[in-house]
């Protein structure tokens, strides 16, 4: 019982953290202070994955996204983007913003409550899990055997934005190549 | 291996107290680092504060703490705060799976061998560490100061660069101890072989990684003293900066912990069984005779230049760890 209030407590803290962040990212106008955000974002995320049981996905969340991709967000924002001297909140919300905020709200509400309505009672039920849910174990078999095709693939779509990547800024050295000549 | 479950108020003070030992193990590393540079380069090194100079850390603590915290006016307040508490906890944190006993037995309460044991403890450990590069990032970028700047920028390189092959030079180890848990590789070891002779190469490309990961000479670029003042804790005194200190040093005896499990079977003491109970004791010496390494490096090795650093992480390190990770899982597949 003691432990259920507990995961209840931690529950409550990380959706509201993971909230509170996504509205941080896209409302601060300093983007330092975005990529922050996004890390807290993804770190409470990783919080939620943990408490479904998830501990492999919830480290790898935070090893390859909160960790390796914003590292290099954050790289690239401290080295080229210029410090706003303004304090990231500054500026009242608009109009619009607020009206966002609201129409959000109800979109979330109205998911919920048909969330709720469909599934007509069954989430309180607890449904036995198998003890190597979410093992690396477990994950690296369906990995390599249900869904290999779709592994693979995305390393294809990685492997092309990579050579994107390359192709662009060999376009851009190029460009400055011939401006200089 | 399932050991019974530790009650609650048996792991706090656990926790309490191995987070304090570790304080100490690293306010004791840098009397052994002042100690072995001044006799390397024929000095003395520290020996005014106490016998052979034993109180040197206290003495510094006690002057951190009381200095003025000084910051510039012009930097963002927050995240320059924020920066090294960050560090300095994700590294403390890293530290908490590293299994340094084989658990007790005391009446019928079980003490565990590791503050924590989670199934994914290796994971983990680079997921913190992942987490620990931001504080000297963010720190860097908050101080407004140039040398900050490019020294956060160099750490960002490095600690990426050489993370990856970093990941790639342990997956021997885990293919060959079947686990990601630190306990359990422990254990295989134990019944089989000490990995450093398997995992030679990876244990050579861990070690040449681990001391880029910790920005110790001779890849201390981010804080290279002749080109950057101090690299990204340039404006930073008191014991702010010394937070950060406690972070880099910590990090490398989490690192030189990590390198004891994974390599030289943890806790467990050569041939003779029985004196496996003193678990903690052959821990602190294997991990003290790599440090004693980390120091010997720092002493008579010169900082590399910045592109010999990276083309280093990327054409030597790099192919070197992945050419070991896949004969490694062709080995435990086919032999």
């Amino acid at each position: 019982m003691a432990a259920n209030v507990l995961v209840w407590c931690i529950w409550v803290i990380a959706a509201f953290a993971c909230l509170a962040s996504a509205v941080a990212v896209v409302s601060f106008r300093n983007p330092f202070f975005s990529a922050l955000a996004l890390i807290g974002n993804l770190a409470s995320l990783a919080v939620l994955y943990l408490l479904l049981g998830g501990e492999f996905v919830a480290a790898a969340q935070v090893l390859v996204y909160g960790g390796a991709v914003m590292v290099m967000f954050l790289f690239v924002i401290a080295y080229l983007g210029d410090r706003t001297e303004e304090a990231p909140w500054a500026g009242g919300p608009s109009w619009q913003a607020v009206g966002t905020v609201l129409a959000a709200g109800a979109i979330l509400v109205e998911v919920i409550v048909a969330i709720g309505l469909t599934t007509g009672g069954e989430l309180t039920h607890e449904h036995h899990i198998a003890r190597s849910f979410g093992s690396p174990e477990h994950i690296g078999r369906l990995f390599l055997t249900d869904h290999l095709l779709a592994f693979e693939v995305t390393s294809i779509v990685l492997l092309v934005a990579a050579v994107g990547g390359v192709v662009l800024g060999h376009h851009a050295r190029a460009n400055e190549a011939d401006a200089r000549a | 291996m399932s050991h019974p479950a530790e009650t609650w108020w048996i792991a706090l003070p656990e926790a309490f107290i191995v987070i304090n030992l570790v304080m100490v193990a690293f306010a004791y590393t840098t009397w052994l680092e002042r100690k072995a540079l001044g006799r390397m380069q024929l000095r003395y090194g520290p020996n005014r504060a106490g016998p052979f100079g034993l109180l040197q850390p206290i003495a510094d603590l006690i002057k951190l703490v009381r200095k003025e915290a000084f910051a510039p006016a012009s930097v963002v307040e927050i995240p320059y705060i924020a920066a090294p508490v960050v560090s300095c906890a994700t590294a403390l944190l890293a530290f908490s799976v590293i299994p340094f006993g084989p658990g007790w037995k005391v009446s019928h309460y079980y003490i565990n061998g590791s503050v924590v044991n989670v199934p994914i403890s290796l994971i983990l450990i680079f997921a913190l560490g992942s987490i620990g590069i931001y504080g000297f990032i963010v720190g860097g970028w908050s101080s407004d100061s140039k040398y900050s700047l490019l020294g956060s920028m160099r750490t960002c390189a490095q600690l990426v660069s050489y993370e990856v092959s970093l990941a790639l030079s342990v997956l021997g180890v885990v293919m060959m101890g079947r686990s990601l848990n630190l306990a359990n590789i422990v254990d295989k070891q134990q019944t089989t072989v000490w990995f450093f002779l398997p995992q030679f190469v990876g244990l050579c490309v861990f070690m040449l990684g681990g001391i880029a990961e910790t920005s110790r000479p001779p890849f201390d670029l981010p804080e290279a003293d002749t080109e950057l003042v101090a690299g990204y804790h340039t404006e930073y005194s008191g014991m702010r900066w010394g937070l950060f200190q406690t972070a880099e040093y910590i990090n490398m005896i989490v690192l030189s912990g990590l390198m004891v499990t994974l390599f030289f079977d943890g806790w467990h003491f050569p041939w003779v069984h029985s004196l496996d109970k003193l678990g903690p004791l052959w821990f602190v010496l294997k991990l003290a005779i790599l440090v004693n390494i980390f120091i010997w490096l720092r002493a008579s090795q010169p900082r590399l230049r910045y592109d010999q650093l990276m083309r280093f992480g990327w054409k030597v390190l790099l192919p070197v760890a992945t050419v070991n990770a896949v004969v490694t899982a062709a080995l435990v597949v086919w032999v």
